[in-house]
């Protein structure tokens, strides 16, 4: 495993945030978000903690940094380029707005049938604690999918980095999902495969992993291994597959110019390719460097 | 037992739900209209089929259904943002959508309540059958009160009963409303001159209750109890120790997969065989319920069978996922048959269907295709027995009489180790109550026990069950099949019908 940053092949982006009474501009570079119109937001947050007014910008970082390692960024955030995420920041502001005690949100909501026996104060406390706390983190995690493409896939590369340094077993479902998410739209591609017959486990230890296709017709199943990393040096980057190949690992990151491993089928041992970053087409839906197309 | 293969299999089906054509037409299950089998609701039926074998905890489930529910209406054309009207309004946004919600399912992590300590030393708990009928009348009431069983337990000493109430000048409303409104004008004096009170508090419907308590609590070892009532004389009631038959205990081998896959076929059947296909359709409930203060609602119509078993192949392969259910298990092949018996399709179970069904299945399966729509009920009776059988899988039931009312036959119960946090899980089924109990009568005929209903009584549980088809009055005994995952019990009990005036 190279020792480089797994963000090593991504170029930065930037986007614009609502900030007092107007837009400020937030960057991604090197695995950091950049505040461009605060030039001193750790003297802020000081401020902010002593109980002082918290700008957008800062409130934008800081939620950024409580969902470095949250797995439902894999959740909920796009499996690739075409899965389009809508999420303007008037959203957000009508879902701050409405939650979390009372609003439109919480109209047509589906109640919880109550518990068997009659609840008690304390439970009931504690159930409106609960939807309080779901609700802040939802909004949270609009606000964040409002940032846009190059944003959304950089977190997502964040939270499967910070899982693939520190491997929890605990995590280990969620990575899975994450990865067939991903890997099964990438295979569809590849081999013209159903995305339903892609069967992903989470490969441990050394070396890369596996690819194995077997069966026919209904019974087809692509299974591959790959590891937690694949995630974020691999997809995250926008490399999963160039020129036909599935792009396994990353031999030497870099941008624009890196080497990855990918193979030409499945079963087959991964080659070594050397592959350069073009900026996305104009006319894209992405900014330059948000959604890379890579090509050998 | 694999908690990661389940949870895998939980958020593979996310992932399916997100990148398949259902997401557009994703409704989750708050949504009115969620349509029968969607691939929002087989996601919601698979958490709750992994959270009743305890593959799944309820958070994780939830947090799993959150992340789905808000990947989809983030994601354009999802139906709950809908289309802009024709004065060009905004459409709903997310932040106006609706969102999962802790707590959606509810059901609490599994423990069962703790027994209380006895009272003492040498005291032990006391189950007498009486079989006896209360009339009373005055301006107000006029009916009988009809006593099953006395039990005397830690939390005290109570009569198993019902009534039958022929005329009532206060509305069933003010019936409900309070709940000393008919146990009042009783006055029960034991064979030391000690007087008692009736409470049939705390069940919420005195009416339907099927627990009257004993203020305070008399000794353990009254001799009889004197019943008066205003326009009658007064009714004594023994309570003479009888001896019971030792029930048998024979070893079971269920996984925690199988047990609920069978909680899940026994309730087909049941509600095939209490609902004729014509009356499933309905969404009101059936014929047998009947506004009254005697009588007890029936089971609400289910819609038809298909709503009830669709996912059925989901829970299947989601038990298989959490390494509850061996591939060679013939559970799913049973429910295959049980399926393609009562028409029912959809269901998505691909284990072939089996023939070599258990002897009570069988029963009830050749019942409901024998069945008429218009078969008429049974008449309204009771039966006083008791019946303690051993503990299984935790839980303790006492068995305190049966009563029909309203063509609906009822078996009253004490239980304890009930999980009552436990919600409802896949497919309706009572996850509190995770036992399969059937009744043999003498006739020969299998019913399917289901739970209805419960109340806390101390550290016991007041527990009433229903029966189906109902029992016939011709009945003079009754063989009870109570099957845990690792034991099962049979108790032959005999029956003491008494019937209202």
């Amino acid at each position: 495993m190279p020792n480089d940053p797994w963000y090593s092949c991504l170029a930065s982006c930037q986007t614009m945030v609502p900030c007092g009474q107007g837009m400020h501009t937030v960057r991604w570079e090197a695995g950091a978000l950049v505040l461009l119109a605060h030039a001193d937001a750790e003297a802020e947050l000081v401020l902010a903690a002593l109980g002082g007014e918290k700008s957008g910008c800062i409130e934008l970082a800081e939620t950024w940094h409580r969902h470095t390692d949250d797995l439902s960024v894999l959740a909920i955030g796009p499996r690739g380029a075409a899965d389009e995420i809508n999420v303007s920041w008037d959203d957000v502001k009508q879902a701050a707005a409405a939650g979390p005690r009372g609003g439109p949100a919480r109209r047509g909501r589906m109640r919880l049938a109550g518990p068997p026996g009659s609840a008690g104060a304390a439970a009931r406390q504690q159930a409106q604690q609960d939807m309080d706390d779901a609700e802040r983190r939802r909004t949270d995690l609009l606000s964040l999918l409002a940032l846009g493409y190059g944003f959304q896939v950089r977190l997502a590369g964040q939270v499967a980095a910070a899982h693939a340094v520190r491997p929890d077993e605990r995590a280990r479902p969620a990575l899975t999902a994450a990865i067939t998410g991903r890997l099964a739209l990438v295979a569809e591609q590849w081999l013209g495969i159903d995305p339903g017959q892609v069967e992903v486990s989470l490969h441990a230890g050394p070396g890369w992993g596996t690819t194995e296709l077997t069966g026919r017709g209904e019974a087809r199943r692509l299974r591959v291994s790959l590891p937690a990393w694949w995630l974020a040096r691999v997809w995250a980057c926008g490399l999963p597959l160039i020129g036909g190949h599935l792009v396994v690992a990353v031999e030497r990151a870099g941008w624009p110019d890196a080497r990855v491993l990918g193979v030409r089928g499945p079963g087959a041992e991964p080659v070594p390719l050397d592959v350069h970053a073009r900026e996305a087409a104009p006319g894209g839906r992405a900014d330059a460097g948000d959604a890379p197309h890579w090509e050998m | 037992m694999n908690r990661e293969g389940a949870e895998t299999f939980l958020r593979l089906l996310a992932e399916a739900e997100i990148r398949g054509p259902m997401t557009s037409a994703l409704r989750m299950p708050w949504s009115a209209d969620v349509p029968a089998g969607s691939t929002g609701n087989l996601m919601v039926t698979a958490a709750e089929a992994l959270i009743a074998v305890q593959a799944l905890d309820r958070e994780t489930a939830e947090q799993i259904l959150a992340d789905v529910d808000l990947a989809a209406v983030v994601r354009p054309g999802h139906p709950q943002q809908a289309p802009a009207d024709p004065a060009g309004a905004p459409r709903p946004r997310p932040g106006q959508l609706r969102v999962t919600i802790p707590n959606r399912y509810g059901i609490a992590p599994v423990g069962g309540t703790t027994p209380a300590a006895p009272p003492g030393p040498g005291w032990a708990e006391r189950f007498v059958p009486v079989g006896v009928s209360v009339p009373f009348g005055d301006d107000e009431f006029t009916g009988e009160l009809h006593l099953l069983c006395y039990a005397h337990v830690a939390s005290g000493a109570a009569f198993a009963m019902t009534w039958s109430i022929r005329h009532s000048a206060a509305p069933y409303a003010t019936v409900r409303a309070h709940p000393r409104v008919l146990t009042w004008r009783f006055t029960v004096t034991d064979d030391r001159g000690q007087r008692y009170d009736l409470d049939a508090s705390g069940t919420g419907d005195p009416a339907s209750a099927d627990l009257a308590w004993l203020r305070p609590d008399p000794p353990p070892d009254i001799g009889w109890l004197e019943f008066s009532a205003p326009g009658t004389s007064p009714v004594r009631v023994e309570l003479a120790a009888a001896a019971g038959a030792e029930p048998e205990v024979s070893e079971a081998r269920l996984s925690a997969g199988e047990q609920l896959l069978i909680m899940i076929a026994e309730r087909l059947m049941a509600l095939a065989a209490n609902f004729p296909r014509d009356q499933r359709t309905r969404s009101r409930p059936g014929p047998a319920s009947r506004p009254g203060p005697a009588s007890r609602p029936a089971l609400a119509s289910p819609g038809t069978l298909e709503a009830t078993a669709a996912g059925l192949g989901t829970i299947i392969a989601a038990l298989e996922a959490a390494g509850v259910l061996s591939p060679l298990s013939p559970v799913p092949g049973w429910l295959a048959t049980v399926c393609a018996s009562l028409n029912i399709s959809g269901h998505g179970i691909t284990a072939p269907a089996r023939c070599d069904l258990p002897e009570p299945w069988l029963n009830l399966l050749a019942f409901c295709q024998r069945r008429k729509p218009d078969t008429g009920p049974v008449h309204d009776g009771f039966a006083a027995m008791t019946g303690t059988l051993p503990e299984l899988d935790g839980l303790r039931l006492v068995l305190l009489g049966l009563h029909t009312n309203g063509g609906v036959s009822s078996l009253h119960a004490l239980a304890r180790g009930l999980n009552a946090d436990a919600r409802a899980g896949p497919c309706g089924v009572e996850t509190y109550f995770p036992l399969s109990v059937w009744i043999r009568d003498s006739g020969g005929r299998w019913h399917a026990v289901l739970p209805s209903s419960w109340h806390q009584a101390g550290p016991e549980y007041a527990l009433q069950l229903w029966l189906v088809p109902p029992l016939p009055r011709s009945a003079t005994w009754i063989e009870v099949l109570a099957a845990g995952r690792s034991a099962q019990v049979r108790a032959r009990l005999t029956l003491r019908w008494g019937y209202s005036s």
